[in-house]
């Protein structure tokens, strides 16, 4: 089978697909990098762009030394986004350096975003590949929104699903905010505080609350089931957990009526840390760990679904 | 969550999460996977779901399955909810129970219908009868609808046998404690008092061997 053609080739927009995670640590970046050598692997061009303000690490997750060519050259006007991409070893990859040699990140606020994806837009990559930052912070979630795909990581810790069902809850408020008065958004958040605390008669639900509430309209909420979040599960260290994802997406639809889509989980490695510690990236040092099936399921699920329909 | 009268909210294809079109060991894997997502400590209901919330989903799941699960009652409920006449049916899981119990008993009183027109003279014939001989099992035989096939897979006689039996010839049959018992197996399965139809039928066989 020819991997190498793939009739995204001929589109000329970059797909954006942004990874994001509710708790640090639980592999963001190591998501991000595995789908982008997954991403070429398949014969797709790739870009990855480092934006979590916290501190970058793309560069040292490739095995790369950091740049000072960086994307603070951009937020400050100096640069366009093709004068800052670094070529990689690896074939059709390319990154975006994060800050690390500035101590004021630039404010990603909505119109820089707007801009940013612009200006990503007119690149010319098959997949664009953003590392956000953590948490359900506003500059994140609209990086989130805009997104082509949303790629939502979590572990199997309590602590990581805890932060999952918040970002999902600010990411649902957040994206219904621009579409409402303030009025009713500030309406909407007492209702869901006296959900939280158990002091409605009623059961709240989010259609029925936005169908029976003024300044509401039930299409934005219906819109986020339909591109949907795709949550990858982290780390599974014992076959317990193999259905969290499921779990978690059927949480989802009976305490929010959002549907989101559980696109797969990834073993527990101990050839992930063994590799970075030699600042390698486990898909290529190992390049036949489990991880690199599941991420390339992962990966044909996005790009085509259909493909890998099973026929039973 | 409202999940005493959940029913009307949430039937039962979105309670187990699956398609109305779904095959059954679909409805099986989504069944087995909300019931682990409901039930002990799974992490995902954490800060969600109370521990009494999670039970009340538990008992919807189990109720959901306990009609998708049973193809039967899968389909009494699909034609309720997908039929033509959708609106306004009783989809509670007490009327869908009562359904499928209506479509069992028609099928046993079926079953149970005798297969053969009752003869009030014959009967009473039958009734009265003290000399039983083979020319008279052959008439109930018939009487009642049995052919000898019939007869031989109930009864596990050959049907051989049971020709010669009702033609009370020796030269066909075994010594004769055999015969008696052949006798006593035909007569219980024509429904008839065994002991005296064998007792009378064995008092002409001796007869018939002897001359």
């Amino acid at each position: 089978m020819d991997l190498t053609f793939h009739g995204r080739n001929q589109k000329t927009e970059p797909q954006v697909w942004v990874v994001t995670s509710g708790k640090g640590g639980v592999g963001k970046t190591f998501v991000s990098t595995s789908f982008a050598l997954t991403l070429s692997k398949l014969g797709h061009s790739v870009l990855l762009v480092d934006l979590d303000l916290s501190g970058a690490n793309i560069h040292t997750s490739l095995g790369l030394k950091p740049s000072h060519l960086n994307i603070r050259h951009y937020f400050e006007g100096q640069k366009a986004l093709h004068e800052i991409t670094i070529p990689t070893p690896h074939p059709r990859v390319s990154y975006i350096q994060g800050y690390w040699d500035t101590w004021a990140p630039a404010d990603l606020s909505p119109v820089n975003t707007t801009h940013l994806f612009q200006d990503l837009k007119s690149l010319k990559y098959d997949y664009i590949i953003i590392d956000s930052g953590l948490g359900a912070s506003e500059k994140y979630l609209e990086i989130f929104k805009a997104a082509d795909e949303k790629i939502f990581v979590t572990s199997t810790e309590p602590t990581s699903i805890e932060k999952t069902y918040r970002f999902i809850e600010n990411y649902i408020c957040y994206s219904l905010k621009e579409k409402t008065s303030a009025e009713s958004y500030a309406g909407l958040l007492k209702t869901l505080r006296n959900h939280r605390q158990g002091l409605l008669d009623q059961p709240f639900s989010f259609k029925s609350y936005l169908k029976e509430s003024e300044g509401f309209t039930l299409e934005p909420f219906l819109n986020l089931s339909k591109q949907p979040i795709r949550l990858v599960v982290n780390s599974v260290r014992s076959h317990n957990f193999a259905t969290l994802g499921y779990s978690i997406k059927s949480v989802c639809y009976k305490y929010y009526d959002l549907n989101i889509d559980s696109i797969g989980c990834l073993d527990y490695d101990n050839a992930v840390w063994q590799s970075i510690n030699n600042r390698e990236h486990v898909l290529l040092s190992q390049p036949f760990t489990p991880l690199a099936g599941q991420f390339l399921g992962m990966c044909k699920h996005l790009i085509d679904p259909e493909e890998l329909r099973a026929v039973v | 969550m409202n999940t005493e009268t959940a029913s009307p909210r949430y039937n039962y294809y979105e309670i187990l999460e699956v398609s109305t079109n779904a095959a059954q060991h679909e409805v099986t894997t989504a069944y087995e996977r909300a019931r682990s997502t409901y039930s002990g400590e799974n992490p995902a209901i954490y800060t969600i779901f109370s521990e009494r919330e999670a039970r009340e989903l538990l008992l919807l799941i189990e109720e959901a399955y306990s009609v998708l699960g049973n193809k039967t009652l899968r389909n009494i409920y699909d034609q309720r909810l997908l039929g033509h006449a959708a609106q306004n049916q009783d989809l509670s899981y007490q009327s869908i129970l009562q359904a499928s119990r209506q479509v069992f008993t028609e099928a046993k009183a079926e079953a149970k219908r005798p297969a053969f027109q009752k003869d009030a003279d014959f009967e009473k014939q039958i009734a009265t009868q003290s000399t039983w001989t083979g020319d008279f099992l052959k008439k109930v035989r018939e009487y009642k609808n049995i052919t000898v096939d019939q007869m031989s897979q109930k009864t596990k006689i050959n049907s051989y046998y049971i020709l010669a039996i009702e033609e009370m010839n020796p030269s066909h049959l075994p010594a004769i404690v055999f015969v008696r018992g052949y006798v006593v197996q035909i007569a219980k399965e024509l429904q008839l008092p065994e002991k005296a139809v064998a007792d009378s039928y064995m008092a002409h066989y001796k007869q018939v061997t002897k001359s």
